[in-house]
């Protein structure tokens, strides 16, 4: 599989004693927020990772735009890919803006001075995600809430056309959930940047994603729209959830209601 | 840059950290068996001649500087490796790195090996290194830092006897010169020291320049480090030999001095007032060489009459400290 945008081909990932993922070929919709669902330890925070080549496959490839991304030069893919890890750790004492500023460097040249594109990059990513009057805070005295946004600032100022995120809603109350995943639906409609990430919580995946890929215990069970994926039997196959689906009453999209 | 704090603050505390070194440096050039005053020391510099003259240039010129020198890279060696490590207790003082560098100094006396002190120097730092990074390996790939710490510590204690071992061998004049500057010593420094702490010194600052943005990087985390577009382990293996190095500079022209590496990080960064590991390390240098300098001035006029090697004082100042942070660690449940 060649062409556009993120894609694997008869990807595996994992080692001999335990595959995760076997043989998967899929595509990344370009310019749409995709989630990665399933149950635990079904490997989707192992697929978000291979995608950003964090994890090298056992065999098979991801490519980006048709090209191998373990060939790809790795400040070049940096430009192109950025991705936040689950529940990053900040140094100690370190302000928001000096993290957001550290989005800027595989953009910068080995002594380019910090350019006026820079700052005003770095001053859009903290205006979209509310943090300006914040910026000179030490990121240990923000709420649960802020410190996820000021990581997501951090790749929104990295500025690449594909962005993921592994859970970054772990840990965060609902409504700071719906914030966070807003503001990330906001950057894919209005950059028309890809956003992937992966998922906890089925009913916000729903809400906020064009494209799901759901995981069971061996492997892909269903992609698709939210249509597609969310129905009785891929929740049974993927979680062995009963469930009934009913439409949203506020969006019309699938709601899960298991019991 | 902006980016740390407010801007008034860290300014007053570059000066601060800056008046300090000069303070030290003035104290230094000063204090003595003979007490010179400013304006001696003004007037030789200016003219070339008298008391001053002579102390700037011969009696205690050499040794400030090269104290300067020492204290500096032996400070930024200790923030590199607080900084990979995220823990203040990571030096190449306290990780073994420095004892190593003095035992292959030793052997290489002992021996009669005529290669430079440091590269000697160096050689024996990076086989300590080699040796933590051995010894600590796990399979997993991922070892704690305070097991990293530990296994540093149990190296310095080896390479240390090692070096005992040699000097026990030598002639009896020879083994006094040897002990004394494996005490860490700046007594008798001339204008090569100098030369050869601040060539060598500037070099590798250079270097490490190169590799603060990757610092920065991972600082984040490994794996957010690799998505911003690090070469991870290519770039923690740069710095890891770049802070060994930095410390070998400083072992060659004052001996394996114990607790500078260590102090000067976290003392610096609380001065400063700074995160960002471009003024960290700055900040560590400039912290090291003021202590360094007040160490050697202490260690020559606190008994008059008697030179303690600098190490004797360093230890002194640093060994309460180092208590103090192991106590910390037994707070949080670290050890």
């Amino acid at each position: 599989m060649t062409g556009n945008g993120l894609t694997t081909t008869s990807l595996t990932l994992g080692y001999r004693e335990r595959v995760v993922i076997r043989e998967l070929s899929i595509a990344v919709p370009d310019q749409r927020v995709t989630s990665i669902l399933g149950p635990n330890g079904c490997g989707k925070s192992t697929f978000l990772k291979a995608l950003a080549r964090l994890i090298a496959p056992a065999s098979g490839q991801v490519r980006l735009s048709g090209d191998d991304i373990g060939k790809i030069d790795t400040r070049t893919l940096a430009r192109r890919l950025s991705i936040l890890p689950q529940s990053p750790k900040a140094p100690e004492g370190i302000t928001v803006s000096d993290l957001v500023r550290r989005g800027r460097t595989p953009w910068r040249g080995l002594l380019a001075p910090w350019s006026e594109e820079d700052a005003s990059i770095c001053a859009q990513a903290l205006q979209q995600v509310g943090l300006s009057d914040l910026a000179e805070r030490p990121i240990d005295e923000l709420s649960g809430g802020q410190r996820q946004r000021a990581w997501i600032a951090l790749v929104l100022a990295q500025n690449t056309p594909y962005l993921l995120l592994d859970e970054p809603t772990t840990w965060l109350d609902l409504a700071h959930q719906l914030e966070v995943l807003s503001l990330l639906q906001k950057r894919n409609r209005d950059h028309g940047t890809t956003v992937v990430t992966v998922l906890h919580d089925l009913n916000l995946a729903v809400r906020f994603s064009d494209h799901l890929f759901l995981f069971g215990a061996n492997g892909l069970v269903a992609e698709g729209t939210p249509e597609e994926v969310i129905t009785p039997d891929n929740l049974q196959a993927a979680f062995g959830l009963r469930a009934l689906v009913m439409p949203d009453p506020l969006t019309g999209r699938p709601m899960i209601v298991p019991y | 840059m902006s980016g740390e704090g407010s801007a008034r603050k860290i300014v007053g505390g570059w000066l601060l950290l800056g008046g300090l070194l000069a303070a030290a440096i003035l104290l230094s050039l000063m204090v003595g068996q003979i007490m010179i005053t400013p304006a001696e020391l003004l007037r030789g510099l200016m003219t070339g001649a008298g008391p001053g003259s002579l102390t700037l240039r011969v009696l205690r010129g050499p040794s400030t500087l090269t104290a300067v020198g020492a204290g500096a890279v032996l400070g930024a060696s200790g923030a590199i490796f607080q900084i990979l490590l995220r823990n203040p207790l990571a030096a190449p003082d306290v990780m073994g790195f420095m004892s190593g560098a003095g035992c292959a100094v030793v052997a290489g006396v002992a021996f009669g090996l005529f290669i430079p002190l440091p590269i000697l120097a160096a050689i024996g730092g990076l086989v300590a290194a080699l040796l933590v990074a051995g010894l600590a390996f796990h399979r997993s790939g991922r070892q704690s830092p305070l097991t990293l710490i530990l296994v540093g510590i149990g190296i310095g204690f080896f390479a240390s006897a090692v070096s005992s071992f040699l000097v026990l061998r030598m002639p009896p004049q020879e083994a006094a010169d040897a002990q004394r500057w494996l005490a860490g010593s700046l007594t008798a420094r001339n204008w090569g020291h100098v030369l050869q702490v601040f060539g060598l010194g500037a070099l590798l600052f250079v270097v490490l320049a190169l590799q603060v943005r990757a610092m920065a990087l991972l600082e984040l985390g490994d794996e957010l480090a690799a998505g911003l577009g690090a070469h991870v382990e290519r770039a923690r293996y740069g710095l890891i030999c770049t802070g060994v190095l930095l410390a070998a500079v400083g072992v060659a022209v004052a001996g394996p001095v114990p607790f500078v590496a260590m102090m000067a990080g976290p003392l610096g960064m609380r001065i400063a007032g700074v995160r960002h590991p471009a003024s960290r390390l700055t900040a560590a240098a400039i912290a090291g060489a003021t202590i360094t300098v007040l160490a050697e001035v202490i260690s020559r006029s606190a008994i008059p009459g008697l030179q303690l090697p600098v190490g004797v004082m360093t230890g002194i100042m640093g060994a309460p400290y180092l208590l103090w942070l192991l106590w910390k660690e037994v707070e949080a449940g670290e050890l």
